[in-house]
């Protein structure tokens, strides 16, 4: 079925062209952004449950940026009466007014950026879902979600807790100039299980999930991966510190897609490039990784929960190969980056939700699969360890360092998995370094998006990303 | 709207309801090195609603925002959607907070204006050189007017500003460049505290310039003297949280002491109602309770676990909070005291983080100090892990402390034995 748009976002966009027209009158370029995305998220746990109408990406409001002198500005709200248009456009000149007042008593200087081109576009893009998560039946998932977290609790002694959660969110997003009307809608899910095991004072969590740019059916995927999640939580108990030191290492898809994230995903945004705080600037057309890097960045690149028809400042989506062979070809930008370095946006402009700014955002972030099986990467191992499990990473984009925190390590000796695990893994490096040294990929590639991403500390949106199994060489603790 | 809202709560045939009315005026300003690249106005509304229902030995609830652009029709559709939901949700029953008879001034909406002004002259105005500066800044000036309301009777305000200023600072030699990344948050823009602080910073700048690879350390005293620490006491606080202790994720027990054979000092953990430009000043809580001041850990031993109405009730603490200020006491050493022997002071990460529930510690360094009696070598790289259930039998805090926004911490938090892996 077709994820219809939003009947609310139909209604005011008349008014909201109207809006424009008006303020065009004072600013060479005016658009407007207007959110109405509607959800559902469901906890569950063996000791509380909470079902509620909101998600990380429900919202409703608008935001407007003008262009003068220069200078953008731009002004978020989500009160709003069509009737009095004008009154509106008073409001928002009068408090950008008062900005720039400040800004000069403080003798501020404006970065001076061009204008943005205008040419026309049209979309209209009800993209398919499954179902649509205002029509989920919320008594049947509970119902569902609970005997999940009942049945991972009841299949060990050892798992005292599972805590289950499944959202589902319509997105609706409209973007209108004087030339373009765009308009899209669609839904995507994430579903999480995180079963906890406890032994003698010591607790150790799991963690799984389902996710895509689907409906809420593909929640139904929860259940045998809780009861895996519990099993690996077991494990961890009995789960030991990690020799620190270099080691081979193999990276199962979701760790694979961490490392993409962390390494070359903040460090290829290209508003950082602005800011020279990007070594990746310096380094288009360089090795920055070995042949069987092929990494690429878009919301068209695969269907996960970032994949839309145009980003928020009305540029169309893409697929971008960043990497391609180990070489650095280019990075993904945002429409005013763009114009500041002279370049195209790629469809990567993105915002928090409607309060905050555009800043280039990844998307859905993905290394390309090899030739090589599981199986034969283990055997090729003399000394190191199988990561399994993402929990945190963090980018370094000026310097190319980089941070991934990883659940755990299964031990391989001569080429064979030990059984022995350790847990949690810090694993650090310079980041050619960590990629000039992957030497086998994966048949399979695998893509998981029930995270979400900041930048810097702050800014979370919705991202995927993922690969294949990757034999490299890291530095763990 | 929101007239409208309590008017259809108070019709619908709900068991209790809490609504939460948030204003917002929020000026932001983005600067490139010192120019403008972008200014923006928030003016924004946001009307929460929980929605209670009993049904045999359970209250279920639900939740979800009524846009204020909604109509009447649409706010009467989404109260009765969250009616039906919150008989799905089996929780056992528990009351929801009645007035407290205490009054509080509401005070006048601060001026973003002001803010904004404050923060952008302590930016002009800092020792930049040469060879260490500012590569770029964000500053976000937010005046809040909350307004709470439930079936209790309870209707409070609280009005407050909350700030925060990001800045990214470079320092360079030759043709080398670093930069170093703060997020700094407050109420309003203290301007000779930020100065000072952002002044510390720009000094780090140069010496990470010369940083060689942290070497392979092994196990060796680590000191906490940035935000960093903030992580450390939050594992204590998250342990000592009512819903953390009803669902046994913590086995912290009231008036047993969290640890034996304690060699190093105790902790010390109070919530206070205020806490100097702290953003988190607010006279209720998020669920129209008084915050108030509280002992939560007394010398290592649990005193009061704290936290929602509904987790509190359940362990049988009737009159709970959701605090948002915190006090760590210092310790019986001073700073001075505590930099001693061979330690290594880290004062950047990449991202350091304490998991509260299981307490592992990972971080990789940006920036550290390595002290080796009369010697320090500056290093970078590498990363340190560990476990709190083990520092916490061995960690030092200073007599004197230091504020992060909401957080009242040592100093310097030294801890022992830390394992290092080196990034040679």
């Amino acid at each position: 079925m077709k994820a219809k748009f939003s009947e609310y976002l139909n209604e005011i966009a008349p008014a909201m062209k109207e809006l424009i027209a008006v303020l065009k009158e004072r600013y060479d370029y005016v658009s407007v952004l207007s959110s109405d995305s509607v959800g559902f998220t469901a906890a569950i746990s063996q000791y509380a449950k909470s079902v509620s109408n909101s998600t990380i990406t429900t919202e409703r409001g608008n935001v407007v940026r003008v262009y003068k002198d220069g200078l953008y500005s731009e002004y978020a709200f989500n009160r709003f009466d069509a009737s009095n248009i004008s009154g509106l456009c008073e409001e928002i000149i009068h408090a950008l007014d008062s900005q720039l007042d400040l800004l000069k008593e403080t003798g501020v200087k404006v970065y001076e950026t061009p204008v943005l081109p205008d040419e026309p576009i049209v979309v209209f893009e009800e993209m398919e879902t499954g179902s649509m998560p205002e029509n989920t039946s919320l008594e049947k998932l509970v119902e569902e979600l609970t005997a999940v977290s009942n049945e991972v609790v009841n299949s060990s002694e050892a798992i005292a807790e599972c805590i289950v959660r499944g959202s589902s969110t319509h997105i609706n997003k409209m973007f209108l100039t004087a030339n373009r009307d765009m308009r899209q809608s669609y839904v995507y899910t994430e579903g999480m299980a995180a079963p906890i095991a406890m032994r003698d004072g010591r607790n150790e969590l799991s963690y799984t999930s389902v996710s895509g740019r689907k409906g809420p059916e593909i929640l139904s995927g929860l259940r045998d991966k809780a009861l895996e999640a519990a099993k690996t939580a077991e494990e961890l108990l009995d789960a030991e510190a990690i020799e620190p030191g270099e080691y081979e290492i193999i990276t199962t898809p979701e760790v694979s897609g961490l490392i993409a994230h962390e390494a070359f995903g903040h460090g290829v945004e290209m508003d950082m490039f602005v800011k020279d705080r990007a070594l990746g600037k310096e380094y288009i057309n360089k090795r920055v990784g070995s042949d069987l890097v092929t990494m690429h960045e878009g919301a068209l690149c695969t269907e996960e929960v970032a994949s839309y028809a145009f980003d928020d400042e009305g540029t169309l989506a893409g697929d971008t190969i960043e990497i391609q062979n180990g070489i650095l070809k280019t990075g993904v930008c945002d429409a005013l980056s763009a114009l500041r370095l002279g370049g195209k946006p790629t469809g990567n402009g993105k915002r928090e939700n409607f309060e905050h700014k555009v800043y280039t955002r990844m998307t859905n972030t993905v290394f390309d699969a090899g030739n090589n099986t599981l199986d034969e990467m283990i055997a090729s191992v003399k000394s190191g360890y199988l990561l399994k499990g993402m929990k945190s990473g963090m980018e370094d984009p000026k310097h190319w360092g980089i941070q991934c925190i990883i659940e755990r390590g299964y031990e391989i000796k001569d080429g064979k998995l030990t059984g022995k695990v350790v847990a949690p893994i810090v694993m650090t490096g310079y980041v050619p370094d960590l990629l000039g040294s992957i030497t086998m990929a994966g048949t399979d590639k695998e893509v998981f998006g029930s995270g979400a991403c900041g930048k810097g500390h702050k800014e979370w949106v919705k991202v995927s990303d993922g690969g294949p199994c990757l034999k490299a060489k890291a530095r763990l603790g | 709207m929101l007239d409208t809202i309590i008017k259809l709560l108070k019709e619908a045939k709900t068991d209790g309801w809490e609504v939460t009315d948030t204003v917002t005026e929020g000026w932001e300003f983005y600067f490139i090195r010192h120019e403008l690249d972008q200014n923006r106005v928030r003016n924004v509304e946001h009307i929460s609603v929980k929605v209670y229902k009993k049904f045999g030995e359970y209250l279920g609830s639900a939740s979800g925002e009524i846009p204020v652009s909604a109509s009447e029709e649409e706010a009467q559709k989404m109260i009765e959607r969250l009616l039906f939901e919150a008989q799905l949700v089996e929780n056992p029953v528990y009351s929801l907070n009645v007035p407290s008879g205490e009054t509080a001034a509401e005070g006048e909406l601060p001026d973003v204006r002001t803010i904004a002004r404050d923060f952008i002259e302590v930016m002009n105005d800092l020792p930049e050189t040469e060879t260490e500066d500012i590569n770029s800044f964000e500053i976000f000036a937010t005046a809040e007017r909350t307004r709470f309301i439930n079936s209790n009777g309870i209707d409070v305000t609280s009005v407050y500003p909350s700030s925060m200023l990001e800045v990214v600072f470079n320092a360079r030699k030759d043709r080398h460049e670093i930069e170093l990344y703060r997020l700094y948050h407050s109420g309003t823009c203290d301007k000779a505290a930020m100065k000072k602080e952002l002044s510390e910073t720009l000094s780090y700048g140069k010496d990470k310039l010369s940083a060689v690879n942290t070497p392979n350390l092994g196990k060796c005293a680590v000191l906490f003297s940035t935000d960093a620490s903030i992580q450390i006491y939050n594992y204590f606080i998250y342990k000592m949280n009512a819903s953390i202790k009803y669902r046994k994720l913590s086995n912290w027990e009231i008036g047993t002491p969290i640890a034996e054979d304690v060699k190093g000092d105790r902790v010390t953990i109070r919530a206070l109602k205020t806490l100097e430009n702290s953003s988190c000043n607010q006279t209720y809580d998020s669920e129209g309770a008084p915050v108030r001041d509280l002992l939560i850990l007394d010398q290592n031993v649990p005193a009061h676990f704290v936290g929602s109405r509904q987790f509190s009730q359940y362990l049988g603490i009737e009159d709970s909070f959701i605090p948002g200020n915190f006090a760590a006491e210092g310790g019986t050493k001073s700073a001075a005291e505590l930099r001693k022997g061979t330690y290594l002071e880290i004062v950047e990460f990449s991202d350091f983080q304490v998991e509260t529930m299981t307490g592992a510690i990972a971080g990789e360094i940006r920036l550290g100090y390595l002290h080796e009696g009369d010697q320090v070598t500056i290093v970078s790289g590498g990363s340190v892990s560990g476990t709190m259930t083990d520092y916490v039998k061995d960690m030092y805090l200073s007599k004197e402390q230091k504020q992060y926004n909401n957080m009242l911490v040592p100093a310097v938090t030294r801890l022992e034995n830390v394992s290092i892996t080196g990034a040679e």
